[in-house]
C-alpha cells in the first residue's frame, strides 16, 4: 500500500501512528501538551521535534501552532534541531568557569568534527557532529558548584572534570564522532 | 444578584468600590488614571509591564494595580514620592532596550510608551541596553510590519489575537533576552494564520506593530503628471478622520474629506460607497437566486478581507457559502479601470487607483492575484503584454496614513469648505454609508432584497436588531410571505461561533454578515488611535446620522449604479458582472513552513 505524503506531514506513516498513540494516551489530561511533546521527542530519531511533527501535533490536539511553538521554545528540554546520539552538556557557571570549564569546551571543539560550525558563547552553544553522534551544549549552572567543573554526559553528572577525564569519557562513547 | 460593594480609601478620600474589581478600575471610577502599558480591561490583566504600581497600606511592597483586587477597608495611595520613583525606574528599565528613534517611528505621537515616559518626567535613561543582538524586523506581511526591538512584551497583541479574534497567529517565543512575540517557527506574519485585521496594531502600546506604510509610493504617483490618479474612500473614513483634526469623536467630516483629497492632487475624488451600492445589487441578486434554489444557504458576506482570509484558513469547508462578490474596494477598482476608463476614453494603463481604507487587511486583498480583472478585460482589446500587467487597485492607504499625508501637505483640514465627490463613481446612498458599521451590510442588503422580492419599498428601513455592539446579533424579517433569518457577527471570535454552526450544517440562518473587526470597519486596524468601545459607538452613530441625512437610502436607487447597469454591465450577476465583480476563494495552509 502506498501512502501519499506531503512535506507538511511527518515523513513516515509510522511516525504519525506513533504520535497518534501518544496523543490518545494524554488527551484531556492536565499538561497534555507537554507530555505529548516530551514523548514525541524521546521517540523521535535524533531526539528532536521537527516543524512537521509540531504541525501534526497542533492539528490533532487543536492547540494553535503559535502556542505549540511557544511551549517548545520555552522549555530547554525540547530540541528543535537534530541531536547526536550522545549529549554532552558543559556547565559555564561562574564556579565551573573559574575551575576551567572553558578548557574542556575548547578540547571538545578541537577533537569533534562540527563541520563549519564553531563555538560562539555570545549565543546559545548547540553543536552536533557531522555524523550526528555527539551534541555539545552549555548550561548556565547545574547547581553543583561544589563539584566544579561539572559536565553532564547522557544525563549523568561527571564532577571535577578535567581534559584527561573528558578524553576517557569520549573514548567510552562511540568513537565515530571524533576527527 | 446584587454585587457587594466595599469601603475603600483612595488617596485619603473615602469611597466605595465594587468588590473584586481591580485597582485600575476602582481608581478610574474615582477619576484617577493609573498609568499602564499592558492593561486592557477584561482582556489583558497580567501585570506584565509593572508601571501601574500603587501603595496599599499594610503591604510590604508596592502592588501592581491591575492584578490587585479591591478589598474592604483597603487604603490605596496612587501618587506618592515612592510610587513616582518606582514607576520611573520601571519605565527606564523598559526604555533601556527600546530603540530611541521616536522621530521616525510610525507610532510617533500615538505611542503609550512615549506618552507615559513624558508624563513621568523621564529625562535620561540610567540603565544600559542589555540586549546583545537586535531582532530582525518582520516585513513578511503586506499589511503589518512587526519590529520586535520596539516590543515591550506586554502581551496585548497576543490576547487580542487569541481572545477577540481567535486567530492565534502570535505568542511569546523563547525566554529571557531572546523572548519576543512571534509566529510559528518565527516564520513571519505573512507566512502565518494572521488575517491582517490589524487589531494588534490598535492595542500595541509602542511602534512594535504598525501598518505597512505606502505613503511614499502614493506621493510618487501623485507627482507623476502622466498618471490619472483616482482616489476612493471607504465609508468608515468619514466617521473617524475628523478625530485627528480636532473634531469631536462621532462627527462625520465627509465634505472636508473630499475637499482635502482634492487639495492633495487626486484627479478624481470617488467614493467606495458607490461600489458598496453596487455590491448590494450583486450580492442581493446572488442571495435571492440562492434562496430561490435553496442552494448555498446561508449566504455569507464577503466585504471584509480579514474575514475572508480567516474563512479560507480555518473553515475551508464552507467557502461555497461565501458570496462570490468582491469587496467594494475591488469592485471599485475593476469598474474604474474598465467602465470609467472606456466611458472617458482613458488608457487604463494610465489610471492609478488609490484606496483609503480603515483596514490593514485591504492591503493584502489588493495583492490577491485572483481578484484582479481589469487587466484581463483589456488584455485582448489593447493587445497588452504580460509585462504591462496592472492591478485593479494600485495602493491602499489606511486612515492614519491619509491623515499624515494631509498634515504633510499642510492642508488646514478643520477649516476647509465642504466639497462633494465627483461624478459618476462618487454617487452613493445611505445604505452604502452604513457599510462601515457592524450590521450595516445586512441592513443595506435587506432594504434592497425587500424591494426585489415584493416590488415595494420597505417602510421602516432602520433595522435596530442588527445594530449595536453585541457580538452576535440576529433578526428575522418577513418578506413576501417568507421568513428570512439573518445573523450578524463582528470580531472573528464571534464569526467562529457562527461558522462552526454552518460547518456542522446546523445554521438556522439564510444570510450572515461577518466583519473581522469589533464594531465593523469603523473599528478597523487602520483607524485613528485610540479605538475603544466608546469611540466605536460614536463612530457608528456618525454613520447612521449620515445615512438619515441622505436623499437616497437604498442601494437600488443609486442613479449612477442604475446607469452603470444600463450602459455597461446590463444586468446583475450577468456575464460581465461575473468577469469583473465576482471572485473565488481557496483553502489556505495555516502556516507556510
Amino acid at each position: 500500500m502506498k501512502y501519499s505524503l506531503t512535506k507538511h506531514r511527518p515523513e513516515k506513516i509510522k511516525d504519525r501512528l506513533r504520535i497518534d498513540n501518544i496523543i490518545s494516551r494524554h488527551k484531556d489530561t492536565p499538561g497534555e501538551l507537554l507530555n505529548i511533546l516530551e514523548e514525541t521527542q524521546i521517540l523521535s530519531k535524533y531526539n528532536y521535534l521537527s516543524p512537521a511533527q509540531l504541525k501534526y501535533i497542533a492539528e490533532k490536539t487543536s492547540y494553535p501552532l503559535s502556542v505549540v511553538y511557544s511551549v517548545t521554545t520555552f522549555y530547554s528540554f525540547f530540541n528543535l534541531k537534530p541531536q547526536g546520539e550522545h549529549c554532552i552538556i558543559v556547565c559555564r557557571g561562574t564556579a565551573c568557569h573559574t575551575k576551567g570549564s572553558r578548557r574542556i569546551l575548547d578540547y571538545l571543539e578541537s577533537v569533534l568534527d562540527f563541520g563549519d560550525e564553531k563555538i560562539n558563547e555570545g549565543e546559545k552553544v548547540f553543536l552536533t557532529t557531522k555524523d550526528k553522534v555527539i551534541t555539545i551544549k552549555t548550561v548556565a549552572c547545574f547547581g553543583q558548584c561544589a563539584l566544579a567543573p561539572v559536565v553532564e554526559v547522557d544525563g549523568i553528572i561527571h564532577s571535577r572534570m578535567t581534559v584527561e577525564k573528558m578524553k576517557k569519557v569520549l573514548s567510552a562513547l562511540k568513537k565515530k564522532g571524533l576527527k | 444578584m446584587g454585587k457587594k460593594t466595599c469601603n475603600v480609601k483612595i488617596n485619603g478620600t473615602n469611597c466605595q468600590a465594587e468588590e473584586g474589581i481591580n485597582l485600575v478600575e476602582a481608581c478610574l471610577q474615582q477619576g484617577i488614571i493609573i498609568p499602564t502599558l499592558c492593561y486592557l480591561k477584561d482582556l489583558n490583566e497580567s501585570g506584565a509591564c509593572s508601571v501601574c504600581l500603587v501603595e496599599v497600606k499594610g503591604a510590604k511592597t508596592l502592588l501592581r494595580a491591575c492584578v490587585t483586587k479591591v478589598r474592604d477597608g483597603m487604603e490605596i495611595y496612587t501618587d506618592t514620592e515612592r510610587i513616582r520613583r518606582a514607576r520611573k525606574v520601571v519605565v527606564e528599565l523598559i526604555l533601556a532596550n527600546h530603540p530611541k528613534d521616536c522621530l521616525g517611528c510610525e507610532k510617533n505621537q500615538n505611542c503609550d510608551l512615549q506618552r507615559i515616559a513624558y508624563e513621568l518626567g523621564i529625562e535620561n535613561i540610567r540603565y544600559p541596553k542589555t540586549r546583545q543582538k537586535d531582532f530582525s524586523i518582520d516585513n513578511s506581511s503586506p499589511s503589518i510590519i512587526r519590529d520586535p526591538n520596539k516590543c515591550i512584551l506586554c502581551g496585548r497583541c497576543i490576547e487580542v489575537c487569541s481572545k477577540i479574534q481567535e486567530v492565534n497567529a502570535i505568542d511569546f517565543i523563547k525566554r529571557g533576552h531572546a523572548m519576543q512575540v512571534s509566529t510559528f517557527f518565527d516564520g513571519g506574519l505573512g507566512n502565518s494564520e494572521c488575517t491582517n485585521c490589524g487589531q494588534c496594531v490598535l492595542v500595541c502600546p509602542t511602534g512594535a506593530l504598525a501598518e505597512n506604510n505606502s505613503i511614499g509610493e502614493v506621493w510618487r504617483v501623485l507627482d507623476d503628471k502622466e498618471q490619472i490618479v483616482i482616489v476612493q474612500t471607504a465609508p468608515a473614513i468619514r466617521a473617524a478622520i475628523g478625530e485627528a483634526f480636532g473634531f469631536n469623536t462621532g462627527v462625520p467630516t465627509t465634505g472636508k474629506l473630499a475637499a482635502s483629497l482634492r487639495r492633495l492632487g487626486f484627479s478624481k475624488i470617488f467614493d467606495t460607497q458607490f461600489a458598496a451600492d453596487l455590491t448590494i445589487i450583486e450580492e442581493g441578486s446572488e442571495f435571492l437566486t440562492r434562496l430561490k434554489n435553496n442552494d448555498k444557504i446561508p449566504t455569507i458576506t464577503s466585504c471584509s478581507p480579514g474575514w475572508i482570509k480567516f474563512g479560507e484558513t480555518f473553515f475551508p469547508g464552507i467557502l461555497d457559502n461565501i458570496s462570490t462578490c468582491k469587496s467594494p474596494q475591488q469592485m471599485f477598482g475593476a469598474i474604474a479601470k474598465t467602465y470609467y476608463a472606456q466611458k472617458m476614453n482613458i488608457d487604463p494603463r494610465k489610471i492609478k487607483i488609490i484606496s483609503v481604507m480603515p483596514c490593514t487587511a485591504k492591503k493584502f486583498e489588493a495583492l490577491r492575484p485572483e481578484i484582479n480583472s481589469a487587466f484581463s478585460f483589456w488584455k485582448d482589446k489593447l493587445a497588452l503584454s504580460k509585462k504591462e500587467y496592472f492591478p485593479d487597485v494600485d495602493y491602499v492607504l489606511t486612515t492614519r496614513e491619509l491623515i499624515r499625508m494631509i498634515k504633510e501637505a499642510g492642508i488646514d483640514y478643520a477649516n476647509l469648505a465642504d466639497e462633494g465627490f465627483d461624478d459618476p463613481l462618487g454617487v452613493s446612498t445611505g445604505a452604502a454609508t452604513i457599510f462601515g458599521a457592524s450590521g450595516g451590510v445586512m441592513e443595506a442588503a435587506l432594504r434592497s432584497a425587500y424591494f426585489y422580492l415584493t416590488g415595494t419599498e420597505l417602510k421602516d428601513i432602520e433595522l435596530n436588531a442588527v445594530r449595536g455592539l453585541s457580538g452576535i446579533k440576529e433578526a428575522s424579517l418577513e418578506i413576501a410571505g417568507k421568513k428570512i433569518k439573518v445573523a450578524v457577527a463582528h470580531g472573528l471570535g464571534n464569526a467562529r461561533k457562527l461558522m462552526q454552526q454552518v460547518a456542522r450544517g446546523e445554521s438556522p440562518y439564510h444570510f450572515i454578515e461577518i466583519m473581522a473587526c469589533p464594531g465593523g470597519c469603523i473599528g478597523g486596524g487602520g483607524q485613528p488611535l485610540p479605538v475603544n468601545d466608546e469611540i466605536r459607538k460614536l463612530r457608528i452613530k456618525a454613520l447612521y446620522q449620515e445615512d438619515r441625512s441622505l436623499a437616497y437610502r437604498r442601494s437600488h436607487q443609486n442613479p449612477a449604479v442604475i446607469k452603470l447597469y444600463s450602459e455597461f454591465l446590463k444586468k446583475p450577476n450577468g456575464h460581465l458582472s461575473h468577469k469583473l465583480l465576482h471572485t473565488h476563494y481557496h483553502k489556505r495552509q495555516p502556516v507556510k513552513i
